[in-house]
């Protein structure tokens, strides 16, 4: 690793390249429905005719940008623009609801970029030997995972966790319709040929957070997001004082990023969740998650760009995909005639190391580009009048979940999901514990299936379960992060109970 | 009057008649789509890659892949007759897949529906297993699943599909059994057995081909060794008649004109035999298949009654 | 789609209908359950609807002894959201025969009605119908042509 790779990476077209790739990576990661996996596969004939590794760099950089403009979006419309900003809406939304909303989109370019570094350290540094990882986890893990994951329901919905679970078992249903993913069996469609393809995640996601919102935005003549009145300084120096203040936060968000990242079955929303609710389990007192707190917004975007990096490890180490944009780019160099493995990193690494670089730069080049897009972003949405804002918004709706998989019985399917979505949160079961089911659902029936298979085969079911110690770790952190917020909220109200008497 | 309306309905048939003349010579004169009803990254969206700058170089024209994933390949196919049929829409298909979906439920096409004008490759299976294995061979591995029965756990992608069937198969020859262990894709698949979640893999030539070192091969599913793999025996060899895999072609909607066909057919014929395409292609661990639309119902009818034969066996037919 | 009267109502009708209707569901799931060939498929479903029914069950029991009076709809205008979710479906269910820009033509007007408080005259009217058109027409353009996605 020497600077011969950095200099390779610096040649004006690299640079002119990431920068290209940021920008349009974050506009098109903005527009919902529109992720980081189709705006890479759109961009692969292009690569064609480049040097690998400059093909690389637009590649990386643009699902780089597109992973932070997913959080555009979900602060400023409550509608993750990819999968793996559905965190950032628990948080990012209700600040811009309450004026925060340039400072949202601020601290959450800060912590992408920070994240986004921390990933590309670990594919620069500890690339082979975190590949191990990937392979450490089995299908029980990944079972475990899910279940992690799950029990963020109970910590997610505050006030009511029986709706949160019958909402996220209303959730695993859903992920059920259609053909099921490793057996054959076309389930819960009722002879519907237009169910059998399944609800598509992303629609799902944009109808169950963005249409509520387009409902209540048309019933009443209100703001959509309150503003400021009069003008108000650039509020970058501020987020940059409450990143730096959460640094701890940032750095363990975009650990378990990079680590998450590697697994092939999980992603940036299960790392974006899984960073949330150890931000929130973490909390200092007096931090309300959920309601507007900084720290959430943080966790999620550090750990969701950190993937960008830590899946970038199993693909270029093992010829596996990390993540789903991972494989569209894997198989750009397979075209190429790029061979994946560990002998990339050491005989012919140059290709590796000039990629890597660029994708630091193309990280660093999202701080200024990011910053001045989300201002932009911003300033749009709060001055634009609502009259037009709605149906603009519909019409993205309707054309992002269309773009998915060309499907107009996607945008069906999103549209009613919306609506009956809106009723059910007008009665206390929210659309983030569905969203949950629906994204961990497969991931934890396939662990199961799988597992119980193997398990079977091998006379010794037990033991799959729960007798291997990667697995006994997350069982400990679910039990923990259940038990947790008890303890927490017991211990709060005797605090309040001691200082009734002061204050009152 | 009368006559006016025949003087105009001759114009326009004529005009037709023109412009379908002009648009047969000069096809394609625009960008052709390229459906795959899968998701990005896997066989048949890289091999779809793959073909994408032949096409730009011989014909002008861009072939643009596009993805229209859902129900393991069905909802493409269920709406691929109800597509422009102009022949500048084509959609990738896949063996057993078109076969086997409709014979087990209705999945809102038959395999007839599919109208596919050429084959362009086939992933053999083959038996992956990880280099520190200890099956060296495939009878280590017969040996082992011999002695314990149910024991030997064998990762693939998907139920009710190649890798499945193949397992299916080389149990029954082989008079042993083993366990199959889907996972959602080759990917997955291959992630397994190199994780020694499973103690072998039913995959493709291409998962040797992309794995190099951190796998072997026990033997492969085809008429005579891959060029690549010139050390890895055949089943053939060993005495098991197992030659296949999951093949695939294109197929365009049923009313595209039978010469646009024959003119596509002829066009990805031209692809496949490019020594550069075949090349990169065995490269990637594929192997080549050059069925065009003359040969077509042959082929299709002695791969149906094959899996046909295959699923009934198995128990996956009702 | 639910009792819009539950705000007056002693009982949370909205939650008992939903948890109900959930309930429903869950029987559906076991019912659609037994026509399924493989076991592999059937495990999952199955615990999943156990499970939707047990809390289904325990919210109506909840919301039965205490129900929470802050649920309901709220207020805000219906025709309002009506129009926008019926202007959205109605796009949809035309864009097969006329186009996509008409059908979606349709869901934009929709929203443009619903979203104007303000009320009408000859100028705004003309202004909005105008941005509506540039905004469609920018990104049709952005989806069909850089983005390649085969609009119908």
């Amino acid at each position: 690793m020497d600077f011969e790779h950095l200099a390779n990476a610096l040649t004006l077209t690299n640079l002119a390249l990431a920068l290209f790739g940021v920008v349009a990576g974050t506009i098109i990661g903005s527009i919902p429905g529109l992720s980081a996996t189709m705006a890479v596969a759109v961009l692969v004939p292009i690569t064609f005719s480049m040097e690998p590794a400059s093909a690389l760099i637009l590649l990386g950089a643009i699902y780089t940008g597109a992973i932070y403009g997913g959080a555009y979006s979900a602060i400023l419309l409550n509608t993750p623009g990819t999968p793996s900003a559905i965190a950032t809406t628990f948080d990012g939304y209700p600040m811009a609801k309450r004026g925060d909303g340039d400072l949202a989109v601020a601290i959450a370019c800060y912590a992408s970029v920070f994240g986004g570094l921390v990933g590309a350290l670990a594919l620069l540094l500890l690339a082979p030997p975190l590949s191990s990882v990937a392979l450490a986890f089995g299908p029980v893990e990944y079972l475990w995972l899910s279940v992690f994951g799950l029990s963020l329901i109970a910590s997610l919905s505050t006030g009511n966790v029986l709706k949160g679970l019958a909402g996220g078992a209303f959730g695993l249903l859903l992920s059920c319709v259609g053909v099921a993913e490793i057996s054959a069996d076309i389930r819960l469609t009722f002879g519907s040929s237009t169910m059998i393809g399944g609800i598509e995640v992303v629609g799902a996601l944009i109808g169950l957070y963005c249409i509520p919102v387009l409902i209540d935005m048309v019933a009443t003549p209100e703001r959509h997001l309150k503003v400021e009145e009069g003008g108000r300084a650039v509020r970058f120096r501020e987020g940059a004082a409450i990143a730096w203040k959460s640094r701890f936060n940032l750095l363990r968000s975009s650990i378990i990023g990079t680590v998450i990242g590697i697994l092939p079955g999980a992603g940036g929303s299960v790392a974006g969740l899984v960073a949330y609710s150890e931000a929130k389990r973490t909390a200092r007192p007096g931090q309300k998650f959920g309601e507007g707190e900084p720290d959430g917004v943080m966790a999620t975007e550090a750990a969701n760009n950190a993937t960008v990096g830590g899946g970038f490890i199993p693909t270029l180490v093992l010829g596996i995909p990390g993540t789903p944009p991972d494989a569209v780019i894997l198989g750009a160099l397979l075209v190429q005639g790029v061979r994946t493995g560990p002998t990339l990193f050491e005989g012919g690494g140059s290709i590796v190391y000039t990629f890597v670089f660029g994708l630091f730069i193309a990280t660093i080049l999202m701080l200024p580009t990011g910053l001045l897009i989300g201002r932009y972003a911003y300033k749009t949405i709060v001055t634009i009048p609502k009259t037009i804002l709605v149906p603009a918004v519909g019409f993205m709706t309707i054309i992002g979940t269309f773009a998915i998989r060309n499907s107009i019985s996607d945008v069906m399917i999103m549209i009613v999901l919306g609506t009956v979505g809106w009723v059910l949160s007008r009665f206390g079961f929210a659309a983030s514990p569905i969203v949950l089911g629906l994204i961990l659902g497969p991931i934890a029936e396939q662990g199961f299936v799988q597992a119980w298979i193997i398990g079977d085969a091998t006379g010794n079911l037990a033991g799959m379960f729960f007798g291997r110690p990667i697995s006994l770790a997350i069982i400990a952190f679910t039990i923990l992060s259940l038990v947790y917020p008890v303890i927490q909220g017991r211990r709060a109200r005797r605090l309040i109970k001691t200082e009734a008497g002061a204050n009152d | 009057m009368f006559y006016l309306k025949t003087a105009k309905s001759l114009v326009i048939a004529s005009a037709v008649s023109i412009v379908a003349a002009t648009s047969a010579l000069a096809f394609p004169d625009k960008s052709v789509e390229y459906i795959i009803p899968f998701g990005p990254g896997g066989e048949s969206d890289i091999s779809a890659r793959f073909q994408q700058p032949y096409f730009k170089d011989k014909f002008g024209q861009d072939l643009v892949v596009s993805y229209k994933p859902g129900g393991g390949g069905a909802v493409g196919w269920a709406q691929l007759n109800s597509m422009a049929s102009d022949g500048h829409t084509i959609m990738g298909i896949n063996l057993p897949h078109i076969v086997i979906q409709p014979a087990e439920k209705d999945v809102g096409y038959t395999t007839e529906d599919i109208h596919t004008f050429y084959m362009f490759h086939y992933t053999p299976d083959a038996i992956v297993v990880t280099a520190d294995s200890p099956y060296k061979t495939l009878d280590d591995l017969i040996a082992d699943a011999k002695a314990n029965p149910g024991a030997v756990t064998m990762a693939g992608s998907g139920k009710a599909t190649a890798n499945h069937l193949a397992q299916i198969r080389f149990d029954k020859l082989a008079g042993i059994k083993t366990t199959y262990v889907p996972f959602k894709g080759t990917g997955a698949s291959t992630t397994a057995t190199l994780g020694n979640q499973v103690k072998a893999q039913w995959g493709y030539t291409t998962v040797g081909a992309a794995q190099g070192d951190a796998v072997r091969m026990l033997a492969v599913a085809m008429e005579e060794r891959h060029p690549l793999f010139p050390d890895v025996p055949t089943f053939k060899e060993l005495g098991y008649e197992m030659v296949g895999g999951a093949y695939r072609g294109m197929a365009v909607p049923k009313d595209t004109p039978a010469e646009t066909v024959q003119r596509l057919s002829d066009m990805f014929g031209e692809i496949n035999a490019d020594e550069a395409f075949r090349k990169q292609m065995l490269d990637g661990g594929f192997a080549l298949l050059d069925v065009g639309i003359d040969g077509m119902d042959a082929f299709m009818a002695a791969r149906k009654a094959e899996y046909i034969e295959a699923a009934t066996d198995a128990g996956l037919l009702n | 789609m639910t009792d819009t009267s539950s705000k007056s109502a002693p009982k949370d009708i909205g939650t008992l209908l939903i948890a109900s209707l959930f309930i429903g569901l869950g029987l559906v799931t076991l019912q659609d359950v037994s026509t399924y060939s493989d076991t592999d498929s059937v495990v999952f479903p199955t615990t999943v609807a156990y499970a939707l029914i047990g809390c289904s069950a325990m919210v109506i029991l909840a919301s039965w002894l205490r129900p929470n009076p802050d649920n309901g709809f709220g207020g805000g205008d219906w025709w309002r959201r009506i129009l926008l979710v019926a202007s959205m479906i109605a796009g949809c269910l035309v864009m097969p025969l006329a186009g996509f820009l008409p059908a979606t033509a349709i869901a934009f007007a929709g929203g443009l009605i619903a979203a104007r408080h303000e009320g009408w005259d000859l100028k705004s009217a003309f202004v909005f119908a105008l941005s509506g058109i540039f905004i469609m027409a920018a990104f049709y353009a952005l989806f069909r042509y850089p983005l390649g996605v085969p609009l119908p």
